[in-house]
């Protein structure tokens, strides 16, 4: 890394200017604003070793790889690497930005992206299948529509009705209506503050008190997640009138919701608890006590989403920003409280004011943000904490689903249906091979990537999973026995697998590693499989770099 | 010291002295000057810790305490259910359990458990963890925390192993994991014990495994030059790990046909006997926590026959588990913890059933300096609370910590830099220990 070539600012900022005037007639703005985005970052954070040349940028093969993986979460297929390399286009890479933002996979993706923020903090293990089913669609329509985020957070706060119809009930079902931990979520996932963990005590190096906490907690004391009794379908009903007693059963679901929240007293747990006023803690917009459910969501969501709150726009810029490029100018992505520090925080704040005001416009800040020169850094492993920040775009582990379909699509196979006669909830928890993978490869999104292990069961599964060694083998009605058919020359089916299973060709020493290894196995068809289990089983495969 | 001796001589079946001086400090070996015994007075507590492991019989559902271990023969309360001797005088149980109760003189019954959480995955996730489930912190699991406390991290196989053949259902991932330890001590879930673990037969021969395995390590170099070198790392350590385990001979740790046929029936040949089995013979092999599940004890309906049908696959395999363990040595470094996430209510309701109940019902330890033969705590003469000596969850784990000599008040990290207690409050039952 050290001796890499880095440009002065002026040079790059020349660079871009030429890059800007290449686009595409409309396509101008988000260009312009990715070139500030850069400029603002480097006077920040500058590089380390700044050289008189362009900075680096990654060649075609790899933006590629790199850029379907982040928008639709799927490798390219060697046609489309082959086609891309080819393409003599100038403004080839917004291009392709711009058309995989319009693939439905991007919402496919993004969707189980967001579901999972959501779902890996749920209170409750049962939930997965009462909740994450419907989340998962709702959330691929709105990003593939391009519904805004801050309809999309209103949405999220202030949701009623039956969850199978409604996705958007999935944040507070996940949470089963308990008001606390509702209130803890939005304010994590929507505004990257850390509220919850002044439920309990005050805490001596955070700011906000436990009554803040409580204040928040007052806009939604009055609705519940409560289950239908028949049908075990679950609804997030609003109460606005005092609510008879034989409805309170401690120990079991909260089935209803109370007028005003309390907060309880620690000296004094059996009282009553202090009566809250709902007032938000980042603004301090408030309501008086006795206001109805509707205007309590209802106001909650608008002080949110709105341009002046300071945390909102940042919160998500802030995230795709640090799952795009691989590190956040906050980290952990969810903690960007008052008393928590930026990289670059001017770049920061400039890219999430024109987030803002293009209406919290999700499309346009992919397009922003990969076309960065920061985006397009070739990948180095996760920095040190003694190294500079953001000299370089951090390799990320693909997702469990993305591992999954990207195996289905470079083998070739199917996913697994439910056996017949497996219909409805029951199909939806079949436990096929994704769930498997699922549980081996899963993480939360919302931790740090470097706290995230690889682990044995992850091996295993790619080592040994029967769907795995079926779908490899060069025999039968398979994707490498239609290559072995189709293709004689044992350097070119080398080449197909490489870019088929890592999205770019193999190199002159590994395109000699895989023929001498198959002159030495000395059986064409079992080499082959070797060879295309060790490209499956590869740390490059598992990531994004 | 002879007690020592025999802690050490016993410890798994198999302590030989080569690995015991692997637990002595390096500077009292390189003295030289202490004799074998001062060395192993002076590492007591290391050897004591290193030889411990834990089986926890997870009863899912949560069993009903009155069709168990604190019958209430002659009140309403209790039903139908009828109570019989056991081995010891003056402690009876349930009719239900007639081999339990021969055996009793090794058990110690708390039928003062006390607790407050009667939702399924929330008391099933608090009886694991010690925690409720929180939005904010992935509260480790008992099998972990252990695993990680007094594993061995150098053996093939993992240190906690949970088979998870019944009454778990959905609330399986309520049992919890490792969290904010960290996946080198998840458990390596099982749902079959008669199969060995998923994926971990391979798909070709040893041989071909081998040259994959070579061929993956050449192909790999290339990537770790341009700017992979760590994922590459940390992959290849995986993947080590990951066929050492199926190359391994302790695999067959996994394999219950190794096991004679009279042990085999010893056990039974249900799910649930094949799980305990398993257990004992994984402990012997170096696994440090087993965790097998029985079930579904959730008896809302028609209590007393349900109940009886799930006491009938608990009775045998229970029993020959701890004769087993027993007659091999084991018992005294091996702590079973028998438990559910709660008890059930004393009225019966009018299907015949028993609802959630918290508020007192019984857990059952054995093992690793427990004094068995033994009730502590008693509920009142209808069941209806804890008349003596309430035991809480907290405590309950405190117990389970302090027999295996972790220290229970030792705090891991979360990942926004909260320190969390292995055990928060609760105080050891300190009756418990021989």
């Amino acid at each position: 890394m050290a001796n890499r070539p880095f440009i002065a600012l002026s040079g790059w900022l020349s660079f871009v200017a030429i890059l800007v005037n290449g686009l595409a007639a409309g396509a101008e703005q988000p260009a312009t604003i990715a070139a500030k985005v850069d400029q603002l970052l480097r006077e920040e954070v500058p590089f380390a070793n700044a050289a008189p040349k362009a900075p680096p940028r990654i060649d075609d093969e790899r933006f590629l790889r790199r850029v379907s993986l982040d928008i639709i979460g799927r490798l390219p297929t060697p046609e489309e690497v082959t086609a891309f390399s080819l393409d003599p286009a100038a403004d080839k890479r917004t291009t392709i930005v711009a058309k995989l933002l319009g693939d439905l996979r991007f919402g496919g993706n993004w969707g189980r992206y967001w579901r999972d923020v959501i779902m890996y903090r749920k209170s409750e293990e049962r939930l997965q299948f009462l909740v994450g089913i419907p989340l998962e669609p709702y959330l691929a329509e709105s990003f593939n529509s391009n519904k805004p985020w801050n309809q999309i957070a209103t949405e999220f706060i202030t949701v009623s009705g039956g969850a199978n119809e409604n996705g958007a009930s999935g944040l507070i079902v996940a949470q089963q209506g308990q008001p606390e931990e509702i209130v803890g979520e939005v304010s994590r996932i929507f505004l990257g503050v850390q509220i919850q963990c002044a439920q309990c005590h005050d805490h001596p190096t955070d700011r906000w008190t436990r009554e803040q906490f409580h204040q928040l907690a007052a806009f939604f004391p009055r609705i519940a997640s409560r289950p239908n009794q028949q049908t075990r379908e679950i609804s997030i009903v609003a109460t606005d009138v005092e609510p008879r007693q034989l409805f309170r059963r401690p120990m079991m679901n909260r089935g209803i919701g109370t007028l005003e929240h309390r907060m309880s007293d620690p000296k004094n747990p059996q009282s009553e608890g202090k009566l809250m006023q709902p007032v938000l803690f980042a603004t301090g917009d408030n309501l008086p006590i006795g206001t109805p459910d509707a205007e309590r969501r209802g106001s909650l969501a608008k002080w949110i989403t709105e341009k002046e709150n300071p945390y909102f726009a940042k919160a998500f810029v802030n995230r795709m920003w640090s799952e795009l490029t691989g590190e956040g100018f906050y980290e952990p992505i969810d903690d960007i409280g008052p008393d928590r520090h930026a990289t670059a925080p001017k770049a920061l704040e400039y890219l999430a004011r024109e987030f803002a005001d293009t209406g919290y416009d999700l499309k346009w800040l992919f397009r922003v943000i990969t076309a960065t020169a920061m985006y397009q850094l070739p990948s180095s492993p996760r920095r040190g904490p003694e190294d500079p920040p953001m000299q370089h775009n951090v390799a990320q582990r693909l997702r469990a689903d993305q591992v999954f379909d990207n195996l289905l699509l470079v083998l070739e196979a199917s996913e697994p249906a439910p056996p017949p006669g497996v219909l409805g909830p029951a199909a939806l928890r079949f436990a096929g091979p994704r769930r498997q993978f699922t549980t081996a490869f899963g993480y939360d999104p919302s931790t740090r990537r470097d706290e995230i292990q690889s682990s044995i069961p992850q091996a295993l599964a790619m080592m040994n999973s029967p769907l795995i060694a079926g779908a490899l083998r060069g025999t039968g009605n398979t994707m490498l026995a239609r290559k072995l058919a189709a293709i004689n020359d044992d350097s070119s089916l080398v080449q197909e697998l490489y870019l088929r299973v890592l999205g770019r060709e193999a190199s002159q020493s590994e395109l000699a590693t895989c023929q001498q290894f198959v002159k030495e196995v000395n059986n064409r068809t079992e080499a082959f499989e070797d060879v295309l289990w060790g490209l499956i089983n590869s740390a490059e495969f598992l990531h994004r770099s | 010291m002879l007690h020592l001796q025999s802690n050490v001589t016993i410890r798994r079946g198999h302590l030989r002295r080569r690995d015991f001086l692997k637990v002595i400090p390096a500077a009292a070996a390189a003295a030289g000057t202490l004799s074998w015994q001062d060395v192993m007075a002076a590492n007591a507590p290391a050897l004591r810790k290193a030889g411990k492991a834990c089986i926890l019989l997870w009863m899912g559902g949560g069993p009903s305490q009155f069709e168990t271990f604190d019958p209430k023969q002659g009140h309403t309360n209790g039903g139908e259910t009828k109570t019989i001797q056991t081995a010891i005088s003056g402690i009876e149980i349930s009719e239900n359990l007639p081999k339990i109760a021969r055996s009793l003189g090794d058990l110690c019954l708390i039928r003062s458990m006390n607790g407050k959480e009667g939702q399924h995955p929330r008391a099933t996730f608090l009886m694991h963890t010690g925690y409720l489930p929180s939005p904010a912190v992935k509260y480790p699991t008992l099998g972990s925390i252990v695993a990680k406390e007094i594993g061995d991290p150098a053996s093939d196989l993992p240190s906690f192993v949970r088979v998870a053949t019944g009454g778990a259902g959905n609330a399986v991932s309520a049992m919890g994991s490792a969290g904010i330890l960290g996946v080198d001590y998840d458990p390596l879930t099982m749902a079959n014990p008669g199969r060995p673990p998923e994926n971990t037969s391979l798909s070709t021969g040893d041989e071909r495994f081998g040259r994959r395995m070579r061929l993956l390590d050449r192909l790999q170099s290339d990537y770790a030059h341009q700017g992979g070198r760590e994922e590459v790392a940390d992959h290849q350590k995986i993947y080590a790990q990951a066929a050492r385990l199926v190359m391994s001979p302790k695999m067959s740790g996994f394999d219950l046909d190794k096991e004679p046929q009279k042990i085999k029936e010893a056990y039974g040949s249900s799910p649930f006997a094949q799980g305990c089995l398993l257990a004992r013979r994984l402990i012997e092999t170096g696994v440090t926590f087993v965790e097998v599940s029985l079930g579904p004890w959730d008896t809302h309906q028609d209590n007393f026959n349900r109940t009886r049908t799930v006491c009938n696959q608990l009775d045998q395999p229970f029993t020959a588990l701890i004769a087993d363990l027993k007659s091999r040595g084991m018992l005294d470094s091996t702590l079973i913890l028998w438990t559910g996430e709660f008890g059930r209510t004393p009225r019966i309701n009018p299907n015949a059933g028993r609802d959630h109940f918290p508020r007192a019902f019984t857990s059952v330890l054995a093992g690793s300096g427990i004094r068995g033969g033994q009730v502590i705590g008693a509920t009142d003469a209808g069941g209806e609370a804890v008349k003596d000596r309430p035991v809480s969850v907290n405590d309950l784990l405190r117990t389970v910590c302090h027999s295996l000599g972790i220290d229970a008040d030792k705090q891991n990290m979360s990942s926004i830099g909260r320190p969390i207690r292995i055990v928060d409050g609760g105080e050891v039952v300190k009756e418990a220990f021989a």
